[in-house]
């Protein structure tokens, strides 16, 4: 039972920080129509910038602080000086078809990931470090018994948690929220209303920086800091992301808790080495029975 | 508030879909532009709305040119676009709609927005039993309501609708069409309205543009176009 809860909690925490990265794609997606590799870049890049601020004695929460403005500030900037201009060129006519236009921001992703890693192994000459956590890291002893959670797990669910009330809050409530749902599912419509839609993009990318770094920290604490230490929790949140559907926010955080728990379950009763291998599957069997996610639209035919 | 269109031309690569065109639609006052399919009626819209870009020509606004303009900054200048097929988002609710319609004046006049959309409830009171429904859900007539509300809550002084009548019921076409009729005469609401539908648009038009391969073919009082039985059978086919 106790490896049962553990298995449990820990899938949890892990999930939620998927989620996390999961709704960082989903976002960027929606908005911008990109797939975004450069995401977990970002992260580590801003992890990093956290690290050096906490190394250099500056406290725990000021770092993070700053790491989720960098992050955000981050995702402007590559909307700005990359996806912005690019969409703009229409100089060949073999790189105006529909499939161009739809590779090219990929591969710039690509692109942005390999220079984040090159920066930071220049800035930071590539060495692995930890990075820490603001609360304890190892089983929670509760009136004398061994939970089978630790405060980091609690204090990550919570964050998340939080996070997540407030973003829905956002796309729900607020007009900016609408303005981003409304450009996302129909941006012609959008436009008609006056909504400026170059705007909704910009912040879909600055959205989604913050929470690329918000999962970076997060994650941090349980694997070591390198500048390709994240690559693999990006294929983690693309599964997560497909497996709740590509386009819908409630997926992705779903997507991201189903994944964490996959993983989590064949940690605790397997063995590390089969998670690949279970990713695969479970990726697999949601692309066969439902090609559109969990969670994901049927594509309606527009008249 | 007048609309001066001249010598517009809009092209997709080797098709000229607006060839040349040139007229004016006065203000407080419907004008139509009838003619065949593919006669360029919804480029000719899409090119003053800003959605596509015009190889020549003018389009002058209350003397403003709109040519270069983006389509959401023309809305903002009280040129609204109701384009063709019941434009709304069906993922989103009645009431998500609307408010769209009027978020970007939601900062600078939030009193007015609140009477613009409870003016345009009273205008549609199927929308508002309707408010919390998806608009996917609703009727094509429900659908087009929706699509004109969303543009009226912009408060609009001029509003382009292209094919409201396309697929509706003749009932429900007439309704719509009274609505906007009722819009233009008692708020002086410019109307630029396309159609098909010759006889509906000529009926309430006070001036009618006949379109054909892109090209005027008349531009007269719609009591003329009406009566104009040569123009009638050679274009409009009845």
């Amino acid at each position: 039972m106790n490896l049962f809860l553990s298995a449990f909690f820990s899938g949890t925490a892990r999930g939620a920080i998927y989620a996390i990265v999961a709704l960082g794609l989903v976002l960027v997606w929606r908005g911008a129509g990109i797939i975004n590799f450069a995401q977990m870049g970002q992260a580590m890049f801003t992890t990093y910038i956290a690290s050096t601020l906490i190394i250099s004695g500056k406290s725990y929460w000021l770092a993070f602080v700053i790491a989720l403005i960098a992050g955000a500030m981050l995702g402007a900037l590559i909307d700005i000086l990359v996806m912005r201009p690019l969409s703009r060129v229409h100089r060949a006519e073999a790189l105006n078809s529909p499939a161009m236009k739809a590779t090219i921001p990929v591969i710039a992703s690509l692109g942005i990931l390999g220079l984040l890693q090159a920066l930071a192994g220049m800035f930071w000459v590539g060495q692995e470090r930890g990075f820490p956590a603001p609360v304890a890291i190892e089983g929670l002893i509760v009136a004398g018994r061994k939970m089978p959670f630790t405060a980091f797990d609690i204090f990550t669910i919570a964050i998340v948690a939080l996070v997540l009330v407030l973003t829905s809050l956002f796309f729900r409530k607020t007009g900016t929220g609408l303005a981003m749902r409304a450009t996302a599912l129909n941006q012609e419509v959008a436009k008609l209303s006056g909504i400026r839609t170059t705007q909704v993009r910009i912040l879909s990318w600055i959205i989604s920086g913050a929470a690329s770094s918000l999962a970076g920290l997060l994650i941090a604490p349980s694997s070591i800091l390198s500048p390709s230490s994240l690559d693999l929790i990006l294929i983690i949140g693309f599964t997560a992301a497909v497996v709740g559907g590509l386009d819908s926010l409630p997926g992705a955080v779903l997507g991201g808790l189903i994944v964490g728990y996959v993983i989590s379950f064949v940690n605790f009763y397997r063995s590390p080495e089969d998670i690949f291998l279970a990713i695969l599957i479970l990726l697999l069997v949601v692309l066969l029975v439902r090609p559109n996610g969990v969670m994901g639209s049927k594509q309606v035919r527009r008249v | 508030m007048t609309l001066e269109i001249s010598h517009l031309t809009t092209q997709f690569g080797s098709v000229t879909a607006v060839d040349d065109i040139s007229f004016t639609a006065k203000a407080s006052e419907i004008t139509t532009v009838i003619g065949a399919n593919g006669a360029g009626k919804s480029s000719l819209l899409r090119t003053i709305s800003g959605l596509e870009k015009p190889s020549s020509g003018s389009i002058k606004w209350n003397g403003r040119e709109l040519i270069g303009l983006k389509p959401e900054a023309i809305v903002r200048l009280g040129v609204a676009h109701v384009p063709e097929g019941h434009a709304v988002i069906s993922e989103l609710t009645v009431a998500e709609n609307i408010a769209m319609g009027g978020l970007f004046r939601r900062r600078k006049n939030r009193a007015d927005l609140e009477s613009a959309s409870k003016e345009v409830y009273e205008l549609f009171p199927r929308l508002e039993e309707r408010r919390k429904q998806l608009a996917g859900t609703l009727s094509g007539g429900e659908r087009q309501m929706l699509a004109i509300a969303r543009a009226l809550v912009a408060r609009p002084q001029l509003i382009l609708l292209d094919e409201p009548s396309l697929g509706l019921a003749p009932l429900v076409v007439e309704q719509i069409i009274a609505t906007v009729n009722d819009l233009c005469r008692k708020t002086g609401l410019s109307v630029l309205l396309v159609e098909q539908n010759a006889i509906t648009a000529l009926g309430v038009a006070d001036q009618g543009v006949l379109l054909s391969l892109g090209k005027v073919v008349a531009d007269r009082p719609a009591k003329e176009l009406r009566a104009d039985a040569t123009l009638r059978a050679a274009y409009l086919g009845y």
